[in-house]
């Protein structure tokens, strides 16, 4: 029997967090229209005091932000952290998007001594390993922007 | 307003005790109180009791296991849970209840004893528990959050590495005398300088572990009870405080915060203090003992800051200059603070209060803060969610 869909190459491990389909990674915010907050997950929900609630649109957050902190995480995060090897240390970064809001995430960076408060970096995908179908099951991560 | 007091308080000794149950060290921490108070079981007509997460159904409804063992008398039993802040949740209660009349004595009693290895996520439903984000997508454990918040206050205001190994090598000289410590070895700047990484700019020794403990209050405003007891300790005021929105700190479990305050730092923290400082009718100027909530070497700079000892970016000259120590302006954690302790996540603000109570009854030896009068007890728990007791002889 002939195939009708491809196979995806790259699945993520919890969904509507991240979205990858177009060129650039972009991470799922949303914004309420009424008080203006941005929140994340989108289906997390986080109002001003007093909001009516109304008009919540979904937002995709800009590709690059700044660097507001980061560190280097010497042990390997416990499960349900899962990733196919020991990449311990790896960097941890908080950045900035220029909508309003900080989101965290993993630094994927060769060289992590190297890392400074104000650097650009752009959101990208991570795989954390592999599924029994093959496919790459990923994360969002950061990297800087050379 | 009742006027009340603590007439008795009691601790099990901090440690690990994988062979040991809730129950089993929860009761001791009780007998120690009651023993204290010179309080019979019977005239104990209430319990606040901490909810013991990892313990099943029994850890749940711990107070009435706990009532058991001394014998059911038919009181009211609750149990409460509010993380790291679930000890000052059932003091609040206790004091609540006898402040309303409901009571005239009452048990605040917290217990835990944690699950062996480390803390992870206990839902698999990233849609309603976050916590599950942060550990599958990000590999974040707890002191990648503290470390995140530690880095920007060394840009922000210069803390050195020193001043974070300087607050291990102060605690460690109070948990070096203080027999219910866990740890108890002394350090120097160079021997905590030259610890582990363990969270970059964190060391081992510059956050605290996890570990098991239990401790127990007896409230009273009884005048038999306060009469009898050795010393009582008045409460001024016992608060809780939640987060305000806005607040720019990146909580444990969250993984996205607000690019502009509108609220400070540690907001919850900022509420629960205020709050204690209008009720009890003085200010930090006032406070001649601190137990404040060093999960790790930044919290101990960030808490003196939040709780108003001192203006933003001035804690670390305040360490460097002595002031935080016993002897100083202000003696902060003079018990050796979960630095030597550890986090024992149901019992911890109870243990804060019983620390803080027995340096205003003169009882700490060779870490007694001189002439100690005023005591506050300050804790932090997850998701924005913080309590402040303030104690008075
Ligand atoms: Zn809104």
């Amino acid at each position: 029997m002939e195939k009708t869909q491809t196979q995806k190459a790259r699945v993520p491990a919890l969904p509507d967090l991240f979205d990858f389909s177009g060129d650039s990674v972009r991470i799922r915010s949303a914004r309420c229209g009424s008080c203006g907050t941005y929140f994340f997950p989108e289906y997390h929900a986080q109002h001003r005091s007093g909001c009516s609630r109304e008009g919540v649109e979904p937002v995709l957050l800009s590709n690059s932000g700044k660097l507001a902190s980061y560190t280097i995480e010497h042990y390997m995060c416990p499960p349900p952290f899962k990733t196919a090897e020991n990449i311990s240390p790896y960097g941890i970064g908080l950045v900035e998007f220029p909508e309003g809001i900080q989101v965290a995430g993993l630094i994927m960076e060769s060289d992590l001594d190297a890392l400074q408060i104000g650097q650009e970096v752009e959101t990208i995908t991570y795989a954390l390993y592999r599924n029994e179908e093959g496919q790459d099951v990923v994360t969002w991560a950061f990297r800087v922007l050379k | 307003m009742r006027e009340i007091s603590i007439v008795g308080v009691g601790l099990h000794p901090w440690g690990k005790f994988k062979d040991k149950t809730f129950i089993e060290i929860g009761t001791v921490a009780i007998a120690n109180a009651l023993k204290d108070a010179g309080v019979e079981w019977k005239d104990v007509q209430a319990i606040f009791s901490g909810i013991y997460i990892y313990g099943g159904n029994a850890g749940h409804i711990s107070g009435q296991y706990l009532e058991s063992v001394f014998g059911e008398t038919g009181i009211p039993v609750v149990n409460v849970y509010n993380a790291c802040a679930t000890g000052s949740a059932a003091l609040r209660m206790a004091y609540n209840s006898i402040a309303a009349g409901e009571v005239d004595t009452a048990l605040a009693v917290g217990v835990d004893i944690s699950p062996e290895g480390f803390l992870s996520a206990k839902s698999d439903n990233p849609r309603q528990d976050r916590d599950v984000l942060r550990w599958r997508m990000a590999g974040m454990p707890n002191p990648v959050y503290w470390a995140l918040e530690c880095r920007k206050r060394m840009a922000r205001y210069g803390t050195s590495d020193e001043d974070l190994a300087r607050v291990k090598v102060v605690l460690s000289q109070y948990g070096a005398k203080n027999p219910n410590a866990r740890y108890k070895k002394t350090y120097t700047l160079e021997e905590v300088m030259n610890s582990l990484m363990v969270c970059d700019p964190l060391r081992l020794l510059e956050v605290c572990a996890t570990s098991d403990g239990a401790a127990a209050v007896i409230l009273s405003a009884s005048p038999g009870a306060v009469k009898k007891a050795d010393r009582p300790v008045k409460i001024a005021a016992t608060t809780m405080g939640s987060a305000l929105y806005g607040d720019p700190t990146l909580r444990i479990s969250a993984l996205s915060a607000p690019a502009a305050a509108e609220a400070p730092l540690l907001s919850e923290s900022y509420s629960a203090s205020r709050q204690a400082y209008k009720k009890a009718g003085i200010g930090p100027e006032d406070i001649d003992v601190l137990e404040l909530p060093d999960n790790s070497s930044w919290h101990y700079l960030q808490y003196l800051e939040t709780c108003g000892f001192c203006g933003e970016g001035e804690a670390e000259k305040m360490l460097r200059d002595g002031q935080t120590q016993i002897g100083g302006r202000l003696a902060v954690c003079p018990s050796g603070g979960f630095s030597s302790f550890g986090e024992a996540i149901g019992a911890q603000a109870i243990w804060q209060v019983v620390e803080a109570s027995n340096q205003l009854r003169g009882r700490c030896g060779e870490r007694q803060v001189p002439d100690a009068k005023v005591a506050m007890a300050q804790t932090y728990g997850l998701m924005g969610n913080s309590g402040t007791t303030i104690l008075k002889v």
